[in-house]
């Protein structure tokens, strides 16, 4: 019954998502963007998660990925949508090399690692001056789709329904037991016969090419990239918060997670331009403290508890 | 020929020597015992042939082949199979996906044979419940659970880590029952470490005491028990 | 055990022909990496001690120690006083800092995975460099002191001398916790919970409290390093973040629960930083050392482990 349920409710979002710009104008549409921008990047540092490995790099391979593509376009002349997905491979092969590098140690040293990707690739960026433009960044000579709002809507949101695809097909295939299991107790695993190292690896990779994707995407969008504003720490700050306050370990809590702070964070943006990010920090440290299975695992929860008492 | 093969087999932490020189083999179809005072190596003879740790010095051959360097996931595949002292089932997955694991991963089944065998499994070894999330069993359901979770690495060679550890005397009859019948059936080479000496006497044909990370003595338990050296390390560790 | 002390005398070996050569090509490299080096080892040694002891690693480090920065330029700028007068109510306002922070956060999740306590230091970092923001915008801010310009002449070479101030802090931390931990009664019962927490609560320690007061001692330390940091460098809401980086890659190169090998790995980490700043023109790229670093230790220490 449920499943149907929510079978429909998917159904109707996906409707509502698709139809949205059509009867919006141009300011919500962009902050519709960038609630499905951060919706994916909220997935899929859920995704990593599930894995018991915590990245702060989103930000990152977002610049990266934003990096990636604007500069493949400006030297190589490459159409868009292709340096787009070379925003993802350069992300997900950097992952790959820094994976199979420091995820042998796990926790707190991946952590730590992860915490100096962003800061790592924005001195790269801000000093490469004669490739990356420096501080000041570099301009695309135009934008994709000619700057069409509608069209690069639905690349983004293409991009999101695809996240949440492979995090679905995650969820429901082997890979969720070998992911369960290793954030469970490593050493149980490993004696089940899962190669963790295989797996942390991999997953990494997959997340990061998604990130970097995004990245390329927000930066086909918006025709630019400079240090400060692809390695903006909203971009590690916020996903991490969406995901947190919505509920870890599935598609659901980051997706619910995101269409609450992502709507909410337009409007605190307006009101306190500088500082709005200590709304996220109290979110962050509040529900890590007192509701650590998010808006969705306490909606779970509170379901559980009427059944029961019927 | 013998299943598998310690050659002095030694790990070191730091000065510390946890097992000095163990020579062993184990045959399919028998049940050995291993125990020894608080502290004599034993969980780190485990975990020198599951691979959790790499030995200081010494082989471990299996089928012939030495697999002393073998990462643990790849010992899991080939048919070692252990148990842990402290038991950790996996949680947010029912007792059953506990199960399905080891056949997924180590057998590499995919996920609908490995849901089929793990019901098989379970029922075999008279596990109920097998839909309840795993903080939801009883004690003898998990240990049976934890059992069921080796037998789904499709093992030649399974070590049992104090399995019986919490038991009351029924469950625990239950178990013996339940681990001979299994070492029957799949005609397996086990090796059980236990604290509870009856455990230890009816189960076992063959006993290896270790001792400050070295054996002893070893032969049947009866004979074993009676001899000073081993009384004396007893009696020395409890002193 | 051979094997490792040959290494050792290679490495010192090594070690010390790199800084002969430093001394004969460019002297000021030496000199300014050995400040810099007293700044890092004075930020990480509180880091150790919470990893240590505590066992929690605090994503939050460097926004303490810019806290306590902001606190003594507020003091000083409000009661025109000297910042190096201000360390007293910084280090007194950064132990209570401390003391709320581990009864309403840290306190909380030390039982909870590491996951748990990650994310939740992380939040923390957030708040305070956001709310410092918020307060005293990011606007740089720096103290123009006289002392501070002292300069000394050895030959054609002139240089700062001030902030050898740092290597004298950052000795001082070393030798005062070094005496904490090994001669007073508080500070073996913290050693006792740091290694072992379940027999040091069944021996009668108050874990608890040990904890408490470990934190609060850190935070205190990081007051006053924080102070000192005012006095010459220019301070601004972000300024902590790439500390609690360098300090985790110092502390997990010394070794986790070790505290001298902290000062060795400054002065590479400095040095190094001090000879890339050197070059002019690529003065930029010097962070990257510290994740260079970051990235051999780890590596290095899966080895190690893998060997274990």
């Amino acid at each position: 019954m449920s499943k149907y349920i929510k079978t429909i409710v998917m159904a109707a979002v996906a409707v509502l998502a698709v139809a949205f710009p059509f009867y919006t104008g141009a300011y919500p549409q962009s902050i519709a963007q960038s609630v499905l921008t951060y919706m994916i990047l909220a997935v899929s540092w859920d995704m990593l998660l599930r894995t018991g490995q915590i990245s702060f790099g989103i930000a990152g391979f977002f610049g990266i990925g934003s990096y990636a593509a604007v500069l493949s376009m400006l030297y190589l002349n490459l159409p868009p949508m292709l340096t787009i997905l070379i925003g993802g491979i350069i992300a997900g092969a950097i992952a790959g090399l820094l994976g199979i590098a420091v995820l042998r140690l796990r926790g707190m040293y991946f952590a730590i690692v992860t915490l100096a990707v962003a800061e790592i690739f924005r001195i790269i960026m801000t000093n490469l001056k004669g490739f990356t433009g420096g501080p000041e960044g570099e301009l695309l000579p135009q934008l994709i789709f000619q700057g069409n709002p509608y069209l690069t809507y639905y690349l983004m949101f293409g991009m999101a329904v695809l996240t949440i695809i492979i995090s679905e097909i995650f969820l429901r295939s082997r890979v969720h037991y070998a992911l369960t299991a290793i954030r469970n107790d490593e050493i149980v695993a490993r004696s089940s016969g899962v190669n963790i190292f295989k797996y942390l690896v991999i997953i990494f990779i997959v997340t990061s090419v998604i990130q970097g994707m995004t990245g390329g995407i927000n930066a086909q969008t918006y025709g630019f990239v400079t240090p400060e504003s692809s390695f903006s720490l909203d971009y590690t700050l916020l996903p991490l918060a969406m995901a947190l306050l919505g509920g870890i370990y599935g598609t659901m809590g980051p997706v619910v997670g995101a269409l609450l702070l992502g709507i909410v964070s337009e409007y605190l943006k307006l009101y306190i331009p500088y500082g709005h990010l200590v709304i996220y920090g109290i979110i962050v440290v509040i529900v890590i403290l007192y509701m650590p299975q998010g808006i969705v695992g306490l909606a779970a929860r509170i379901r559980k508890a009427g059944a029961r008492n019927e | 020929m013998s299943k598998l093969v310690l050659q002095s087999l030694t790990k070191r932490f730091g000065g510390l020597v946890a097992v000095n020189g163990v020579d062993l083999e184990m045959t399919e179809g028998e049940i050995l015992g291993i125990i020894g005072p608080n502290g004599a190596g034993k969980t780190t003879l485990i975990n020198l042939i599951s691979g959790i740790h790499v030995p200081t010095s010494g082989n471990v051959f299996f089928d012939g082949k030495d697999i002393s360097t073998f990462p643990a996931h790849e010992r899991s595949k080939m048919g070692i199979a252990r148990t842990f002292q402290l038991i950790h089932p996996l949680e947010n997955l029912t007792a059953l996906q506990n199960v399905m694991i080891g056949f997924m991963f180590a057998q590499g089944m995919n996920q609908k044979d490995a849901g089929v065998a793990a019901q098989k499994t379970c029922e075999s070894l008279k596990l109920e419940h097998v839909e309840r999330d795993v903080g939801q069993l009883t004690i003898l359901e998990t240990k049976k659970m934890e059992i069921a979770k080796t037998l789904a690495c499709g093992p030649k060679v399974l070590f049992l880590d104090e399995v019986m550890a919490g038991l009351n005397s029924d469950e625990t009859k239950d178990l013996i029952e339940t681990v001979k019948r299994i070492a029957q059936e799949h005609n397996l080479a086990i090796g059980v470490v236990e604290h509870v000496m009856g455990v230890i006497k009816m189960l076992t044909a063959r006993v290896i005491v270790l001792d400050a990370g070295e054996i002893i003595a070893q032969g049947p338990y009866n004979e074993v028990s009676q001899k000073p050296e081993v009384i004396k390390a007893y009696l020395g560790g409890e002193a | 055990m051979k094997t490792s002390k040959n290494l050792q005398l290679t490495i010192v070996g090594i070690a010390a022909a790199i800084g002969i050569l430093l001394i004969l090509w460019k002297p000021s490299v030496l000199i300014y990496g050995l400040q810099g080096a007293g700044l890092y080892a004075a930020v990480a040694l509180p880091m150790a001690l919470i990893l240590g002891i505590v066992g929690i690693i605090n994503l939050a480090h460097g926004e303490f120690m810019m806290l306590g920065a902001y606190l003594a330029y507020w003091f000083s700028t409000q009661f025109g006083i000297d910042p190096l007068l201000a360390m007293i109510p910084v280090l007194i306002s950064m132990g209570i800092v401390g003391v709320i922070t581990y009864k309403t956060t840290i306190h909380r999740v030390l039982g909870a995975p590491e996951l748990n306590q990650l994310i939740l230091t992380f939040g923390i970092a957030m708040v305070l460099s956001q709310v410092v923001n918020l307060i005293a915008t990011s606007q740089p801010r720096k103290l123009s002191l006289d002392y501070v310009t002292a300069s000394a002449k050895v030959g054609e070479l002139s240089f700062g001398t001030y902030d050898f101030i740092f290597v004298a802090a950052a000795v001082l931390f070393l030798a005062g916790l070094l005496f904490f931990l090994r001669r007073t009664k508080l500070g073996k019962a913290a050693v006792a919970v740091g290694q072992n927490p379940k027999g040091a609560r069944l021996v009668g320690i108050n874990v608890d409290r040990t904890y408490l007061i470990i934190f609060s001692i850190a935070l205190g330390l990081l007051g006053i390093i924080g102070t000192l940091f005012l006095t010459s460098h220019s301070i601004f809401p972000l300024v902590g973040g790439s500390y609690t980086m360098k300090s985790f890659c110092l502390v997990a190169m010394a070794g986790i629960g070790q505290l001298k090998p902290i000062l060795w790995g400054s002065l590479a980490l400095g040095v190094s930083e001090s000879f890339i700043m050197s070059f002019q023109g690529y003065g930029g790229w010097a962070d990257i050392v510290f994740f260079a670093i970051i990235v051999i230790v780890i590596i290095s220490r899966a080895y190690k482990r893998t060997e274990s």
